[in-house]
């Protein structure tokens, strides 16, 4: 059962590594790893499938930085938000705004599994955490 | 002098608006009291991580593509896709005087009704042992108080003295006479106000045990009135594996407080068996790969690093451990036995057909032994009892003979005569820790054969007596051998004729 699981994992990674190209992924690679899989349909597909969908989640959420935001957000303080990003992280970082009004105000900021938060409401539950 | 308070402004300005940064992670599935998370790219090991909800979880498997943690707390609330964090911070628990008189959890929460704990320190609660740079040779007793141990396999503080034997053979009555004996000499030091005396204050560790039990215990320390020079750490057998496997570690970082603090501490493991066994448990639910018995391959170190920190610091105090195992048919040559004796100092080894014969303390004489040795005995109890281990294992030998053979000559009569009365001597009540001056007191009149004359059956009822003799009448004798600790000609002369008064007056 477990080294089933392992095989499920060392494929599904064996995917990711092909889906590559010139250190980035690569949207026709991704296509042509789903015709392979399509094609030749290794065992436990749908869980093959599941873990290579991972994999490829986290390495689009690493290079991404989703800025959620409370009030306006200009297109300037975008820009700045993603070239510091960019350089914190050292590879290229697309910044993504999302209106998130539960913030009350202020950023929360994504990059992968780091999150960057300056807002109302988490300031508000730390409070409410230490009273 | 306006520039330093704008200074002080924006660097208030700046810490107010400072982003916080935290490391997520998603659960991927949670069973058995362990979450399988994706992410938390930064975690460390050993690391505790913010599930939602309050519990709190320590990451113990860093995989590649995810990370296995222990939960400590309610795992029904938690569901797949819930978001945990990282804290940057290892597990600790609260340490200190403030703990003394109280039973809390493995994480160091109250658990006895009494209200919160007002500790103001906390410690982690893994810790690398000290080196042998800081460390002292174990040169000062640690009294039992029970007289079979006291005599002939002594404790000194800072060593590990593993207590082995079957179920119901009194493994767990030793230590919490121990404990007991420990809040009777703390009273009695700290009443007489010397500035040289050092209590010892205890900690009992109960690993997967019933809570009845650890009820039964509370209640016997408290009746001794040991109970506020103790802490009780309980994860009993209803906690979930993960308490169970941390109990002691939270129990040696609080002793550790003690032993840092120059104070000095004794921890009871109760036991290491139930302990090897949680941790069995976690770490097939974590996948690791099993070795022999199915126990993981680190459970040697599970048990090393442990007892490695129980200790003699030079220029600070000490922690004594007394870790109890349970073995399965008298066999000390299974896995986690063998493995614990290796580790510790010595071994108090408790024999089921002992037990049965109403030899109690069931105490093996030949095979418990203190690798301290008599470096941890006063000089009084080496001079009454210095023979004694060796007069026993004769006795032993030659009863084993005797049972062939009806004809004895009158030398290996007297043999065999005296050591079963020194086997009766040595039968002691559970929770009833004799004081080391009276232990003295009794050892010295079997070594003048003050006993020969009683019958071997009635020699529990005349040690009986001549303890009360000595201390209803003789308590300046008493307070004497324990303020000198040894035996000179004086001191020999008035307990000679003190054994001669006792036995004009039970002879009558």
């Amino acid at each position: 059962m477990a080294s089933a699981a392992k095989q499920v994992q060392q494929l599904a990674r064996q995917f990711f590594q092909l889906s590559f190209e010139q250190g980035a992924l690569s949207p026709e690679r991704v296509a042509g790893v789903l015709a392979y899989v399509e094609k030749h349909r290794p065992a436990r597909v749908v869980a093959v499938l599941k873990a290579y969908q991972r994999l490829v989640a986290a390495e689009i959420a690493r290079n991404r930085a989703i800025v959620e935001h409370a009030g306006a957000l200009g297109e300037p303080i975008l820009a700045s938000i993603t070239a510091a990003m960019t350089k914190k992280y050292g590879r290229p970082i697309a910044g993504v705004a999302q209106r998130n009004d539960a913030l009350l105000a202020g950023l929360r900021v994504r990059v992968g599994d780091d999150i960057y938060e300056s807002s109302v409401a988490s300031q508000l539950a730390a409070l409410a955490a230490a009273v | 002098m306006s520039t330093v308070l704008e200074q002080i402004e924006q660097q208030i300005a700046k810490l107010s608006t400072k982003a916080v940064k935290k490391n997520t992670g998603t659960i991927r599935s949670v069973a058995d009291g362990v979450a399988k998370i994706d992410g938390l790219s930064d975690v460390m090991y050993n690391e505790m991580v913010q599930f939602p909800g309050g519990a709190t979880g320590i990451a113990l498997n860093l995989e590649e593509d995810e990370v296995g943690c222990v939960v400590l707390g309610d795992v029904s609330q938690l569901k797949e896709g819930d978001e945990v964090q990282t804290t940057g911070r290892l597990l600790s628990v609260p340490v200190g005087k403030a703990l003394l008189g109280r039973a809390v959890d493995a994480l160091g929460h109250p658990i006895d009704g009494k209200g919160p704990i007002a500790a103001t320190e906390f410690y982690p609660v893994e810790k690398i042992a000290p080196g042998i740079i800081v460390r002292k040779s174990v040169s000062q007793p640690l009294f039992t108080g029970i007289m079979a141990i006291d005599s002939m396999i002594p404790i000194g503080r800072g060593q590990r003295e593993l207590i082995i034997g079957d179920r119901g053979t009194g493994k767990t009555t030793i230590a919490i006479d121990t404990i007991i004996n420990q809040g009777k000499i703390n009273k009695v030091g700290l009443a007489s106000g010397d500035k040289n005396f050092r209590p010892v204050y205890s900690i009992y560790v109960a690993v997967g045990q019933k809570n009845s039990n650890v009820v039964r215990t509370i209640a016997a320390l408290e009746a001794a009135g040991a109970l506020e020079y103790t802490i009780i750490v309980a994860a009993t057998a209803a906690d979930n594996p993960a308490n169970q496997y941390l109990a002691p570690y939270s129990g040696a970082a609080m002793g550790e407080w003690f032993m840092e603090n120059g104070m000095d501490a004794l921890i009871v493991y109760d036991d290491l068996s139930k302990h090897a066994v949680a941790y069995r448990q976690i770490s097939l639910i974590l996948k690791r790969p099993s070795g022999r018995e199915a126990y993981p391959g680190d459970v040697f170190y599970l048990h090393s690093r442990l007892l490695e920190r129980s200790a003699r610091l030079e220029g600070k105090g000490s922690l004594t451990a007394l870790p109890i195992i349970e073995t399965l048919a008298g066999d000390v040559s299974a896995y986690i036995p063998t493995n614990v004796i290796s580790i510790t100092d010595g071994q108090i080894f408790l024999e089921t057909d002992l037990f049965n014969q109403g030899i109690r303390p069931a105490v093996s004489v030949g095979l418990s032994v203190s690798r301290v040795g008599s470096a941890a005995q006063i000089k009084a109890t080496k001079q009454v009892g210095g023979k004694l281990k060796g007069e026993l294992a004769q006795f032993r030998e030659l009863a084993a003979f005797a049972q062939f053979g009806s004809d004895l000559d009158a030398k290996t009569k007297a043999q065999l005569e005296r050591g079963s009365r020194i086997v009766e001597l040595f039968k002691q009540p559970a929770f009833n820790p004799l004081p080391i001056e009276l232990q003295v007191a009794v050892l010295f009149a079997m070594q003048k054969s003050f006993f020969d004359p009683v019958d071997v059956k009635k020699v529990v009822e005349a040690a009986a007596s001549l303890k009360q003799f000595f201390t209803t009448r003789k308590d300046a004798l008493l307070t004497e051998i324990r303020t000198k600790a040894a035996l000179d000609k004086e001191l020999e002369a008035k307990l000679q004729a003190a054994c001669d008064e006792w036995k004009a007056s039970y002879s009558s």
